[in-house]
């Protein structure tokens, strides 16, 4: 098991390698001068040659990248053009609020779209399982921003019961804590006032970002399930009187989840990039909407940082799902 | 009664459904403001409308722009002197102004504020360093102020109001290779205006959090409930500003409500619109150094292909002031009488014939370039794409970004072809806007992105620059905007009018084109 995680580790940095050079490339091949957008509006071209000098970017492109790998070898991001302070601060600071909108939507993804599958395999071709697939179909093709303008609509306008945007009620400050995540931090230093507001403020955006992933989750499982209840295995266990309960729900449920845990693996990814819609409409001051202002600005070396940190993540997730597959079938150890 | 898993599940939904802020999210001497902040606290580096909404509250400035139409009134200072040739200028400082750290604010202060300013070389400093070096800014007392300027400058006191006053007892400690504490002052503040910024709350672009300064200079008897903290919260999504607006969660938002959701506003019993003549005038650029619009026919074409009326009227609801000329019409300098451009198809023809007749390819497709985010510029686009088509232009719409549009603008080759914009109120002179978007010294600048030269109108807006007077610029500024509408280097839609959607508890909401009335200083919140 060591050595496969080795390798698995091993993989990941020739991975996360290629997606810098690509980044770097791609940024640097846009027209936008970063210069311009450290000198700001209204900014003379002389302004802004001599940033585009003091910060090396009339250097040729090789020599920008060696300099820009060598600063993220020692973890130092640089400064943001736009907010003026260093990038690693910048993510730190809004990397845990994306990463709580995401967790929680990904255990609302798999915690409800897990059950539902089943429960669509369970009942093949009856009315739950119609129901099932033509919901998810409009889970899958509902456009994120629509859904969440609707939720906004009837549950913040219409029904008052859920706040509009933001992450904490106004008046509420974040409570010190180890992990950046509200529920979590606000439990640690005793704020229930600051846990109840913040999981107010979490559902309406961890729905919207979580639809889309709970209806792959539930037709993956339900295509799962119902490959395994062909198989001899199930057979012989109904045949032999096992109670249908604990036969679907532990041992076929077992033997289906390969696909389902790797598309979890995947989802998270897409859940991340799907937080920039989400971020921008609800408010939510994460690292999706922090990334679509550098783009918007040009802040290449936040767009660089933002891409990185996101880059590995995913690559960490991707692991630790190959890690859980080694788990739930003890044959991919070897492969 | 036993409570099962499920009951208690259910009970716990149901306290928390009770318990949601039903009511508004707002407290009662909080005002919220949904506008756009700047990139970063420093108002130094940044020089832009979201900053001026954030300096005029935490920073002070010698002199300031109150009112509609803005008048210049003495703030730090109680006045100034010119010398005969405008060199000389010397600012008289009150003596009572306190930094936020309770130190007096001196001339000293202003010295190294102005000095910083150049030192840094940012936007900001695009008015002044033509005209001055560090060294000329000297103070003979602790209530004087002296600048030496290396020529004359007309526009000087117009420009006076963007330096913010800052206070050199905060940064000096925090300069870290000779930077003028720039990294610090990015996310902390170090002033003497009516708020106190609060950093340790401060997340750029997205929280901002200030609250009064009892010991400002200025006092608050003019106001006797005034609002004791602003919270800056930002809306990206035009619908969740629109929403928050009528929910009660924002007191305001930016000035750029989109036409269709006035009538929406203006019917709530929660909110109004504050509907504001601006000095922001609309237009299309024209990149006149690349063909087709180095052809003066092909350029006039297009100023008769764009329906003006149909753009005020239908799209923007009236809700806007035709403007045909590049300056404000509400600001001297104005060349009253004239009337641009109209919208006649059958004039547009005409003059593309004559440019094809001069060579230029009509069939060859045209670049718009638009910010998607900015409703009006797609608009705009739009209609103009529908009425060229009319007269066989072929124009495609670009989505771009303000950071791209503007970089680009640095080389003829890379500025685009068309593209929509507005060029805002940073400081109340024509030099403001005819005199930086069609002087050729400013090549090279998102304002003189149109590349447009002409001998004469250099010479008139450089005699202009340096004349003494108002009333001695006037004609010249009048003369040259004549000039340059002859040439039609673009096409120059209205004059903005601004729209804020306002919750109905804010009272005292005074209106300035600088900063577009967010000085708190003078609101008052009703229950």
């Amino acid at each position: 098991m060591i050595w496969f995680i080795t390798r698995r580790l091993g993989l990941a940095i020739p991975t996360l390698f290629g997606l810098l050079v690509i980044t770097f490339v791609l940024i640097r091949s846009v027209p936008a001068d970063p210069a311009a957008a450290l000198a700001g509006d209204n900014a003379t071209p002389a302004q802004i040659a001599a940033i585009r000098h003091k910060f090396g970017l009339d250097r040729p492109l090789y020599e920008q990248f060696a300099i820009y790998v060598n600063q993220i070898s020692r973890l130092d991001f640089g400064v943001s053009a736009f907010s003026g302070r260093l990038v690693s601060f910048d993510v730190r600071q809004r990397l845990p609020a994306t990463l709580e909108l995401t967790t929680t939507a990904l255990l609302l993804a798999v915690v409800i779209g897990v059950p539902l599958g089943v429960i669509g395999a369970v009942n093949h071709n009856r009315w739950p399982d119609f129901l099932l697939r033509t919901t998810s179909v409009g889970g899958i093709a509902i456009a994120t921003f629509w859904l969440a303008i609707m939720l906004q609509l009837l549950f913040s306008m219409q029904l008052g019961w859920l706040p509009l945007r933001g992450r904490l009620a106004l008046g509420l400050a974040p409570p010190p804590g180890p992990t950046g995540f509200l529920l979590i931090d606000s439990v640690i230093a005793g704020q229930p006032a600051v846990f109840w507001s913040a999981l107010q403020h979490l559902i309406l955006p961890a729905i919207t970002l979580s639809l889309g992933g709970m209806a792959t989750i539930a037709r993956f499982t339900r295509a799962g399930v119902l490959d395994t209840m062909q198989k001899d295995f199930v057979l012989y266990e109904r045949a032999a009187g096992y109670p249908r309960r604990r036969l679907i729900w532990i041992y076929v449920l077992r033997n289906s989840v390969v696909a389902t845990v790797t598309q979890v693996g995947l989802l998270f990814g897409a859940l991340i990039a799907g937080a920039v819609v989400v971020e921008s409409i609800f408010d939510w001051p994460g690292i999706g909407d922090y990334l679509v202002q550098a783009i918007l600005t040009g802040d290449y070396k936040v767009i660089l940082a933002v891409t990185l940190v996101i880059g590995v993540i995913y690559v960490a997730v991707n692991i630790l799902t190959d890690i859980a597959h080694a788990l739930i079938d003890p044959r991919l150890r070897s492969g | 009664m036993e409570l099962t898993r499920r009951d208690t599940v259910a009970l716990g939904v149901a306290t928390m459904l009770a318990t949601a802020a039903r009511a508004r999210a707002a407290e009662p001497d909080t005002l919220v403001s949904g506008d756009n902040l700047p990139q970063n606290l420093d108002p130094h580096q940044i020089f832009d409308v979201p900053m001026q909404g954030y300096a005029l509250n935490t920073y002070d400035t010698l002199y300031r722009y109150e009112g509609n139409p803005p008048d210049m009134l003495p703030w730090l200072a109680t006045s100034h002197t010119t010398s005969a040739d405008g060199l000389t200028w010397e600012f008289k400082l009150r003596p009572d102004a306190k930094f936020h750290d309770g130190s007096t604010v001196t001339a000293a202060d202003v010295v190294y504020s102005f000095q910083r300013v150049l030192g840094l070389a940012k936007a900001p400093a695009g008015a002044f360093l033509p005209v001055l070096k560090p060294t000329g800014i000297t103070a003979p007392d602790a209530t004087t102020v002296r600048f030496q300027l290396e020529h004359s400058y007309a526009p000087f006191l117009a420009a006076i109001p963007i330096v913010s006053i800052v206070n050199p007892r905060v940064l000096r400690p925090n300069e870290k290779n000779n930077d003028w504490a720039a990294a610090w002052l990015a996310s902390n503040e170090a002033g003497s205006g009516a708020y106190v910024l609060d950093p340790k709350t401060y997340m750029p672009l997205q929280r901002v959090d200030v609250t009064r300064f009892d010991g400002h200079f200025m006092g608050w008897k003019e106001n006797p409930h005034p609002v004791h903290a602003i919270a800056y919260r930002p809306t990206k999504e035009t619908s969740t500003r629109l929403l928050a607006l009528m929910q009660g969660s924002i007191d305001w938002t930016d000035s750029y409500l989109p036409v269709d959701d006035v009538g929406q506003v203006a019917a709530s019993k929660v909110a109004h619109v504050a509907k504001d003549q601006d000095m922001r005038v609309f237009l299309i650029r024209m990149n006149n150094a690349r063909p087709p619009f180095n052809n003066v026919n092909m350029r006039k074409g297009f100023a008769h292909a764009f329906d003006y009326d149909g753009f005020i009227k239908d799209i923007l609801k009236g809700y806007a002031q035709r403007d045909p000329t590049p300056m404000p019409n509400t600001l001297w300098g104005f060349p009253k009488g004239e009337n641009g451009y109209d919208f006649d198809i059958k004039k547009a023809k005409m003059y593309f014939d004559k440019a094809q007749h001069e060579g230029v390819n009509l069939r060859a497709p045209i670049e718009i370039h638009i910010q998607e985010a900015l409703e009006q510029t797609t608009q705009a686009a739009q209609l103009y794409q529908s009425t060229l088509a009319e007269a066989g232009i072929n124009l495609k719409i670009v989505n771009d970004t303000w950071a791209n549009l503007t970089t680009n603008c640095a080389r003829p080759e890379t500025t685009a072809q068309m593209w929509v914009h507005w060029v805002s109120t940073y400081f109340v002179d024509p030099e403001n806007w005819v005199g930086q978007m069609y002087d050729s010294q400013f090549h090279g600048t998102w304002k003189a992105s149109c590349w447009y030269k002409n001998a004469t109108v250099d010479a008139l807006l450089g005699k202009a620059r340096i004349t003494i007077g108002q009333a001695a610029r006037a004609p010249l500024y009048e003369e040259a905007t004549r000039m340059i509408v002859a040439d039609s280097p673009d096409i120059w839609i209205y004059n903005t009018v601004d729209l804020r959607g306002v919750n109905n508890r804010v009272k005292g909401f005074r209106f300035c084109p600088v900063g577009g009335g967010t000085e708190v200083r003078w609101v008052q919140l009703t229950a």
